[in-house]
């Protein structure tokens, strides 16, 4: 069994005069350097007030290119965690955007939902910092939809005056037939009713 | 004053505060009554200064701290580099609840925090601030100081015996074991000064270095060349007495949590750090009043007569102590701390003799220059 041993004093060469020497010029020295560093550039930032940038790989919270985005749900579906929840109303080719929101106390920065966008609108971005006092301030928002634009709703009207005109069309086309059917007579009385 | 007793400057307690207060309070009053009012007073003024000292060294520290490190230290509390943070932490101390272990030794664990202020408060009676800034002018001005000073050591081990801890009882014995030996070499590194100016009270050695325009320092004198090592010979002593790094052994954290007060909190936790700024600037004080001409700088003797005179001594007197502050806070971040077993050997194998040594040539010296000058 091993004893306990004193442990042997570290060899030194130096003779007193020469410890206190050598105590003396390198506390000397010591206190050089760090009087150098006092008056260096902090290194750090102020944080909240001032961020370093992050790289652009960086997994932040998402940033989404609405204007693009054809409501195809195919970033909610991918989402393993299903915090992606979004709302829209379909003009024809124009979409009324209702919400698109995502749940930040669920989503865990995975990326999984950027890349199945077939018109690679959603990103990861650079914010990291979702500080706050209230859970619910964690479903964000990140509808960047202005509205309709004068355009769409001029494209809107038009579609939709287009449509009524079809319809109307349809409707006289129909009541012309029927006028035409009842015109040739009760030969085929059944034939009215298609 | 009474017709009974003898005014207060020949009464054996009377300074100049009792005096100055006999001349505003109403005649007829007993000296016991002046004598206390004096009290009363000059502890306000201490424990105000103290106060105000301890906050503003704690921000101090940490800029220092940050700042040798690189980086802000404390920004955020008030508009200024976060001027206001030793005001909150102070607030938070003060509202923190007071907890009193239940197996502690309860008379020893809320007498200790008391006992270790109250020393660091006294010795500040015997600090000259100014050539009549001087609560009691004491002719054994050094030796109360050092002697009123080693009494906090007490303090700390009812501290550490009180908690009943073991980190504590540590931290406490470390504390006695490092103050009993360091007393030797602070008290034989102060002998070179008083052996210079030939008196142990603090405000005569400040009067005796206001000459050459107010630049006669002792550091400066004929005797420089035993000022200089002496002077660092008492600042190591100084180091190792307030328990400031590299001699933080009572108190290391990274060993004993945070030693002889692991187990404080609120107030009496910022009794002992006001207690350690105080000892901190005592220290420095003392080596300004002997090494570096105390409240002298040059162009004050000019001022002499004029209501600026007072103010400005003082204002330098606490200028160059709190310089003094800022090199042990320098050093602290700058040397690692020290075995135990280094500390003892510093303190008995090399401050020691080499104080003795020191001891040996100022008196030479002094005694040369008698024989030489006839002085
Ligand atoms: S990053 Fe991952 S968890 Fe977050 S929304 Fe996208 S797919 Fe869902
Ligand atoms: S996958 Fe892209 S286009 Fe489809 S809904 Fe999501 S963001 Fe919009």
């Amino acid at each position: 069994m091993a004893t306990l041993q004193e442990p042997a004093a570290p060899a030194s060469d130096r003779s007193y005069w020469g410890n206190v020497w050598h105590a003396v010029k390198s506390t000397a020295v010591g206190m050089g350097i760090t009087f150098r560093y006092l008056w260096t550039k902090p290194f750090t930032t102020q944080y909240p007030d001032e961020r370093l940038p992050v790289d652009g790989r960086y997994r932040g919270i998402h940033y989404l290119e609405q204007d693009l985005c054809i409501y195809c749900q195919a970033c909610a579906k991918a989402c393993p965690v299903d915090c992606i929840d979004m709302g829209a109303q379909r003009h024809g080719k124009e979409l009324e955007w209702e919400f698109f929101s995502i749940d930040y106390q669920k989503c865990m920065f995975c990326e999984l939902c950027v890349y199945p966008c077939p018109k690679d609108c959603i990103h990861m971005g650079e914010q990291y910092s979702l500080v706050t006092e209230d859970k619910s301030d964690f479903l964000l928002e990140l509808t960047s939809w202005q509205g309709l634009t004068e355009e769409q709703k001029l494209r809107i009207a038009e579609a939709e005056a287009a449509k009524a005109a079809k319809k109307a069309a349809a409707a006289k086309a129909k009541a012309a037939k029927e006028a035409a059917e009842a015109a040739a007579e009760p030969a085929e009385p059944e034939e009215g009713k298609e | 004053m009474s017709a009974a007793l003898p005014p207060a400057a020949a009464a054996p307690q009377g300074n100049g505060l009792t005096e100055l207060l006999g001349g505003l309070l109403p005649d007829g009053l007993p000296f016991w009554a002046l004598a206390l009012t004096g009290a009363v007073v000059s502890f306000a003024i201490i424990f105000a200064f103290i106060a105000v000292l301890a906050m503003f060294a704690t921000w101090l520290e940490r800029k220092v701290a940050g700042h040798i490190q690189v980086r802000y230290g404390p920004m955020r509390t008030g508009a200024w580099h976060g001027w206001a943070q030793a005001l909150a932490d102070g607030v938070k101390l003060l509202i923190k609840e007071d907890l009193v272990l239940t197996s502690a030794d309860k008379p020893l664990f809320k007498l200790a925090p008391m006992v270790v202020l109250s020393t660091a408060l006294a010795a500040f009676v015997a600090l000259p601030f100014g050539p009549n800034a001087i609560v009691a002018d004491l002719d054994l001005g050094i030796y109360f100081i050092i002697a009123i000073s080693s009494i906090t050591t007490f303090g700390v081990i009812m501290a550490g015996w009180g908690s009943n801890n073991k980190w504590s009882l540590y931290g406490a014995m470390r504390e006695a074991a490092q103050v009993a030996s360091y007393e030797i070499p602070l008290g034989l590194s102060l002998m070179m000064p008083v052996m210079y100016f030939g008196s142990l009270s603090l405000n005569h050695a400040g009067a005796m270095q206001s000459g050459w325009y107010g630049m006669h320092w002792y550091v400066f004198s004929d005797a420089f060349w035993i000022a200089i090592p002496s002077f660092a010979l008492f600042f190591t002593a100084a180091l190792a007495e307030t328990k400031r790094a590299p001699f933080d052994l009572p108190e290391s954290e990274s060993e004993l949590v945070a030693g002889f007060h692991t187990e404080y909190s609120g107030i009496r936790f910022a009794f002992f750090f006001m207690e350690e700024y105080a000892a901190m600037y005592l220290m420095s004080a003392v080596g300004t009043a002997l090494w570096f001409g105390a409240w002298n700088f040059p162009g004050l003797s000019l001022l002499e007569g004029t209501v600026l005179h007072a103010p400005l001594a003082v204002a330098a007197f606490v200028t160059k102590s709190l310089l003094l502050v800022f090199v042990m806070m320098w050093v602290r971040w700058t040397v690692p701390r020290i075995r135990i077993d280094q500390v003892m050997a510093l303190g008995y194998k090399y401050l020691t003799p080499l104080c003795l040594l020191m001891i040996l040539l100022a008196a030479s010296w002094e005694w040369v220059k008698a024989i030489a000058f006839g002085a």
